[in-house]
């Protein structure tokens, strides 16, 4: 929005400490609400209810936010990434029924979460559908397909005794008292961290996401890297569709799109942490970290189950708002 | 369509890139290649449904289309003010979340005892909040709208739980059954509705100065503010606009539904691309109010079309996924051909 000029020029040392308080404000937003709820609720405090948030709130969501993390780098946005999850997860616990091997289900899963992320690159680097249209093209046509596939969004359950250990290990199992899903949701972080500072894609990335007329000019093929950022962004999507699978040894139809918002939502909140406001691997985590405990923090207390929905809603939007001030005082991006 | 040759002067074309022939051409091929569609559209199904081309029927498609209709329109309004770009540019995800709450708080309203005039006025004025909100954040906070509006989106369809609780409230006043009768022909009064207010809508966004600046401060931020026009003002006025339009339909749902339904987040997308594919509609391939009517009806025609000939429901969402990337990949090929 070209609205929202800068007021940099003037803004002085006023503008400077303002800046830093609001950069650093979703470290502090995480301290007020970790204390917030330590402090009204008792049991929020407790190493099994820490645990629980890590494996039951932040696991998935750090996964799908890390894949939406790519997308918006690189200048474009995945509303797919719900589908994604849903087409990994159906195609797994198909082949699984059909009677194959676990390893090959679960490369299906994959193939398939990089299959819609293709269809999505195809749309956005060949014929240049913005990403936005494009993903909420997929959404659409992946929402039929699956209840086509399902006889009108059938849940489709593995037989509780077909399910085999490996599969349960990942979805349940600890590594010396360390959860399996956790491990995987951190190793994933961890490599997108690597892969924006340390290789010549995540850069590349990066740099269509702040200036693609620069990297064109630069000789390097823009679209082609574009393209192989939304198939990433499907593969990664598609590691959290088969752990949600592993989780809860059920395929139902549309049930990813409920990451969708959150994913977003963990995304931008990040940008706060960067001064330029770009999206970065650590304060998607962070976002994700402070979604998780607030969902974790509003259940264990007595409100209605409905006013979550708006607290999470209402801090996002404060969050947000914080951001892009921030991006407006530091005369950012 | 005169309507966009009135506010469109060629200077502003000019702006744009220089006059091309062969641009105009392709442009008008789209458009009229959408039209003839349209037209195929409906021919093949009066052929195949005989009942579709019942005045009772197209009545009918027009009112199911009202409640929709008036949305996109709500959402119209923002992408000219806003902008083409649809993740930095103008669009209001909380529309479909308005019109929920709007219709709780009616339909909670004439539980507690309160009249239609007082119901009316709660929504009309939910609606405006709710707008009044998306421009606080977009205009003054400076989030980028998308993200905006789909915090508030959130907010707003966690306070129609809390307010209902989930459950259906039913609904049922003299205004509300006048709302939803039909007319002696059969018509439904909800099309004699979506009529008139795009008919409003038209008069002021497409043949006022407020609507051409708008259309300014969508296309040309720049010019628009080298002339002087306030443009945070004009911004924030048509995310309230829309949250009007957002209440006003919630009204009309209210009357369709005989009382407050879960589930309005459903309600999104369809709006999304009918406000979306309403440019193709448009000499310009601009959104336009008119443009938005003809998408409107052609949603709601292809699923009329569709229950007519049993073709599975299911399929319309995917049908609809279908037609934003169809529209928008010839679009964008056109676009870059004439560039």
């Amino acid at each position: 929005m070209s609205l929202t000029t800068s007021k940099a020029a003037n803004a002085g040392l006023h503008g400077i400490i303002a800046a830093s308080l609001l950069r650093y404000g979703l470290i502090l937003a995480l301290m007020v609400v970790f204390a917030i709820f330590s402090a009204i609720t008792p049991t929020f405090l407790t190493l099994s209810n820490l645990q629980s948030i890590l494996v039951n709130n932040f696991t998935l969501l750090a996964i799908i936010s890390i894949a939406m993390t790519f997308a918006v780098a690189s200048g474009g946005i995945d509303l797919s990434v719900g589908t994604v999850m849903d087409f990994s997860s159906f195609a797994f616990v198909s082949l699984v029924l059909a009677g194959q091997p676990v390893a090959i289900a679960a490369l299906a899963g994959l193939a398939a979460g990089a299959l819609v992320g293709a269809f999505n690159a195809l749309l956005i680097s060949v014929i240049g559908v913005s990403p936005f249209l494009a993903t909420l093209g997929t959404l659409f046509i992946g929402r039929s397909v699956q209840q086509l596939l399902t006889n009108g969004g059938n849940p489709v359950y593995l037989p509780p005794n077909g399910v085999p250990d490996f599969f349960r290990f990942i979805g349940h199992g600890t590594l010396a008292g360390f959860p399996v899903p956790l491990a995987i949701a951190i190793i994933i972080t961890m490599a997108a961290a690597v892969v924006f500072a340390r290789t010549r894609f995540g850069r590349v990335a990066l740099s269509i996401g702040i200036q693609p007329s620069v990297v064109r000019y630069s000789g390097i093929a823009a679209p082609a890297y574009t393209a192989a950022t939304f198939v990433l962004v499907g593969l990664i999507a598609a590691v959290g569709g088969l752990i949600l699978t592993a989780t809860v040894t059920v395929y139902i139809p549309s049930s990813g799109n409920a990451f969708l918002l959150n994913a977003i939502g963990a995304t931008f909140i990040g940008t706060t942490l960067s001064p330029l406001g770009r999206p970065n691997v650590g304060g998607t985590a962070l976002g994700v970290l402070l979604l998780s405990i607030v969902a974790n923090g509003l259940l264990l207390t007595d409100l209605n189950f409905y006013w979550q929905q708006v607290g999470t809603g209402a801090l996002i939007l404060v969050v947000l708002a914080l951001s892009f001030m921030n991006r407006k005082t530091s005369g950012g991006a | 369509m005169s309507a966009e040759a009135e506010f469109a002067p060629s200077r502003f074309s000019s702006v744009e890139r220089s006059d091309r022939p062969a641009g105009n051409i392709t442009a008008a091929a789209l458009r009229f290649g959408s039209l003839i569609a349209f037209t195929a559209i409906l021919i093949v199904f009066s052929i195949t449904a005989p009942y579709f081309l019942s005045v009772v029927n197209i009545g009918n498609v027009l009112g199911q289309s009202a409640i929709s209709g008036v949305l996109a329109i709500g959402l119209t309004i923002v992408l000219i003010a806003g902008g083409s770009n649809v993740v930095t540019g103008g669009i209001d995800l909380s529309l479909a979340a308005n019109m929920g709450l709007s219709a709780a708080v009616y339909a909670s309203l004439t539980q507690l005892g309160y009249g239609d005039v007082a119901a009316i006025t709660a929504s009309i004025l939910t609606g405006s909040l709710i707008g009044l909100v998306n421009a606080i954040a977009v205009v003054y906070a400076g989030i980028v709208p998308l993200l905006a509006t789909l915090a508030v989106m959130n907010i707003v369809s966690g306070l129609e739980l809390v307010l209902t609780g989930n459950t259906v409230i039913p609904a049922s006043t003299p205004c509300l059954s006048a709302l939803s009768a039909s007319d002696a022909f059969g018509i439904p009064i909800l099309a004699y509705v979506l009529i008139g207010f795009t008919v409003f809508a038209t008069a002021i966004v497409q043949y006022t100065p407020l609507g051409l600046r708008l259309y300014a401060v969508g296309e040309f931020p720049d010019a628009a503010r080298a002339a002087g026009l306030p443009l945070r003002r004009l911004l924030a006025g048509a995310f309230i606009a829309s949250g009007v339009c957002g209440g006003l339909s919630g009204i009309l749902s209210v009357s369709y539904l005989s009382g407050s339904t879960t589930g309005s987040g459903e309600m999104l997308l369809p709006v999304v691309v009918t406000a979306l594919l309403g440019s193709v509609f448009s000499r310009r391939l601009v959104p336009t109010i008119t443009g938005t009517l003809l998408s409107a009806l052609l949603v709601g025609f292809l699923g009329n079309g569709f229950q007519l000939l049993n073709i599975l429901s299911t399929l319309v969402s995917g049908v609809q996924g279908l037609l934003i990337l169809i529209v928008v990949s010839a679009t964008t090929l056109l676009r870059r051909q004439e560039a």
